[in-house]
């Protein structure tokens, strides 16, 4: 069927989406109410673990809540996966004879996905493949009248959070300055742009004037300056901190906002890993606010100023998962999951409370192969040679070649687990142990004796699909297997702003 | 699958509301909602377009002593450190080890003042690091990125010392 609908020309979709928008794609008032919504959604919450595939999950829930515990994502009543390939630069999109995908996504081409509707290139943002500028929900949303939100616990200028508030050739273009290098592509326009084309502009000065979000709360206050200060105070936001002066704000200027439209920027960078702050509770690190704690009050600050009961967009990211995952970091990347977690509570306890919001938890891509293996086990790179395969003149099963054994721990590449006694040993690939709930009281982390024991397959991105849970009318349009580009439809008709 | 497919149809119907009707703008009716595009802010009065590539304020106000290679303050400071920094005849050259991320360096531009022996400012030159076409499969992660910005042969014999910083940097 999808097939059919790719080859349709660009008049025939014309005519078929008038009358399909005519007809009420936009309602969301029949649709089944998921878990207790009376059926009319006027906010959405988006939350996104970035990295966080299927087996994030299924160790944060071991790691903190045992095996037969859950996390607060786990109880919302919709679950399914979604698929997150881009395509390469100058790429058609699905369907289209110049389509080209590419397989494994990254940050900014799975955020355009979601946030646009289009498949685009690794590093674009809100930009298809071949460079058109194509609105972002949070846009649309902004300009239907809802109020806005976007918190990450990376830069704000990074892709995550960009990909709703700017549009740029390439993520790099972060600012505070413009540069050639890390703003144009000719591979994709032909010729060097204008420097006053938006797609060029750094992307901190769009998030200053553009005025896309009415809460903005992460890291990131290096990419801003005194004119972006300007430019936000100008516009009626409170700004906390000062991008002038590179004073960050803290959790105690959050708390005490009462602006209509926010700017809070709580570190000059990333933010702070959980596990440092808990470990260092008197360090300025310390004093910013978490991600449960940016997301409860996020809400507060749409929802007590909301437009006239028109509603609100809040995207929220838990941007560290990633970033662990990449150093292949389990205990922090297991403590970011909690975090994110923590945030997804409170959205959830937020949509219960308030009977018309539609909360979204889903993933950009999986991040660095993490897996869980058997307790005592051990994973291919640490072993001398593959699995064995003895059955190659097995007319059943005669897989090639024949491997009659081998497959044992290669004590000259990998000793032991990574986060105990061998810690110090910079051969060892993994695993990582840890305790849960229902290890007895006397096991500790990083010993053999834990019964959680984590692995990764590299420290970049992979292509497996990632889950997404949903709570909420219109949530049932996230069971069974979705593409990344159906979220933004799907947010877009809960909102209305399709039609 | 039915429901995906369902879904396929709408998104795309949506995309195609995107990309049409903005050419259609001029036509709407009163009453008719804004044109999806026209969400999309596109021009910011108010902020000059860039000029050039980017510079640090602190190379013309520095002056090093004879011999040394200095830094200049960036707006990244707290995310890296230089190690090496050595001046001769040919190129001032060292390293930029990344403290604060361990994700691949994206975007990494340093900047070097050339000074002559009363310290004065000959000329600005530049390294620049900018991650290829080559997609994401890019191996591990770096965290250190060496440099080295060569000497004009012009000036080779006036140069004696040199401040660097960072202007640009974006990790993945």
């Amino acid at each position: 069927m999808s097939t059919r609908i790719r080859t349709r020309s660009a008049a025939a979709a014309v005519v078929l989406l008038a009358g399909a928008v005519g007809a009420g794609v936009v309602s969301s008032t029949s649709a089944t109410a998921a878990a207790g919504n009376n059926g009319r959604i006027k906010n959405v919450i988006y939350l996104l673990g970035d990295g966080m595939g299927r087996t994030h999950v299924t160790a944060a829930r071991e790691r903190f809540y045992g095996a037969a515990g859950h996390l607060a994502m786990e109880t919302m009543p919709v679950v399914g996966q979604v698929s997150t390939y881009a395509v390469e630069k100058k790429s058609g999109q699905p369907g289209a004879a110049d389509f080209v995908p590419n397989y494994v996504t990254d940050s900014a081409s799975a955020a355009t996905a979601w946030a646009s509707g289009v498949k685009t290139y690794n590093a674009a943002l809100g930009i298809d493949a071949k460079g058109k500028v194509v609105p972002t929900v949070m846009e649309l949303a902004k300009q239907a009248g809802y109020r806005t939100g976007n918190v990450s616990t990376a830069e704000i200028t990074d892709a995550t959070p960009a990909g709703q508030m700017s549009h740029a050739l390439a993520r790099g273009c972060q600012g505070p300055s413009y540069s050639e290098a890390a703003c144009q592509d000719t591979t994709v326009t032909g010729a060097l742009l204008p420097t006053s084309d938006i797609r060029v502009t750094p992307i901190a000065d769009q998030i200053a004037r553009n005025g896309t979000a009415d809460v903005i709360l992460g890291g990131g206050l290096a990419r801003f300056d005194a004119a972006d200060e300007k430019a936000l105070q100008q516009q009626g936001y409170t700004v906390l901190g000062s991008p002038a002066s590179q004073k960050v704000a803290t959790r105690g200027d959050l708390a005490a906002t009462r602006g209509s439209k926010v700017f809070g920027l709580f570190n000059t960078g990333n933010l702070t890993i959980e596990k440092y702050k808990r470990e260092h509770p008197e360090s300025p690190q310390a004093a910013e606010p978490s991600l449960p704690e940016m997301t409860s009050r996020a809400i507060d600050l749409l929802a007590g100023n909301n437009g006239g009961g028109k509603g609100f967009y809040l995207q929220v990211e838990g941007a560290l998962i990633d970033k662990r995952s990449h150093a292949n970091d389990a205990a922090q990347t297991l403590e970011e999951m909690k975090a994110f977690d923590d945030a997804v509570k409170v959205a959830l306890d937020f949509a219960k409370r308030d009977g018309h919001t539609l909360v979204i938890v889903t993933a950009d891509h999986e991040c660095a192969g993490f897996n869980i293996i058997e307790k005592g086990t051990f994973t291919n790179a640490e072993a001398a040679a593959p699995p064995v395969n003895t059955d190659g003149g097995n007319t059943a099963n005669n897989s090639t070649p024949t491997r009659p054994g081998g497959n044992v721990k290669d004590p000259s590449r990998s000793t032991g687990i990574v986060n105990g006694a061998g810690a110090s040993d910079s051969r060892n690939f993994a695993p990582a142990t840890f305790r849960t709930p229902d290890d007895p009281a006397t096991v500790r982390d990083g010993s053999p004796e834990a019964s959680l024991w984590l692995t990764y397959l590299s420290g970049n991105h992979t292509g497996a699909d990632v889950p997404v849970f949903a709570y909420g009318s219109g949530a049932e349009a996230m069971a069974g297997s979705i593409d990344n580009t159906d979220l933004f439809n799907i947010v877009g008709r809960a909102l209305g702003l399709a039609g | 699958m039915q429901n995906r497919h369902a879904h396929a149809l709408a998104g795309f119907l949506v995309a195609a509301a995107l990309v049409t009707t903005a050419a259609c703008s001029d036509e709407r009716g009163a009453e008719q909602p804004p044109a999806p595009a026209a969400a999309v802010k596109t021009a910011f009065p108010g902020l000059t377009p860039a000029s050039g590539e980017p510079t640090l304020d602190g190379l013309s106000q520095r002056h090093p002593a004879p011999g040394t290679v200095v830094t200049v303050p960036g707006p990244f400071d707290d995310r890296f450190d230089f190690t090496g920094l050595t001046l001769n005849r040919d190129a001032v050259s060292g390293g930029v080890v990344v403290t604060s991320d361990v994700s691949e360096i994206l975007e990494l531009q340093v900047v070097a003042g050339l000074y002559d022996s009363s310290g004065q400012l000959l000329h600005t030159g530049r390294f620049v690091h900018h991650r290829g076409e080559d997609g994401h499969d890019h191996g591990a992660p770096e965290e250190r990125e060496s440099f080295s910005i060569a000497i004009p042969s012009q000036l080779r014999d006036r140069v004696v010392s040199a401040a660097v910083g960072v202007p640009v940097l974006v990790n993945e």
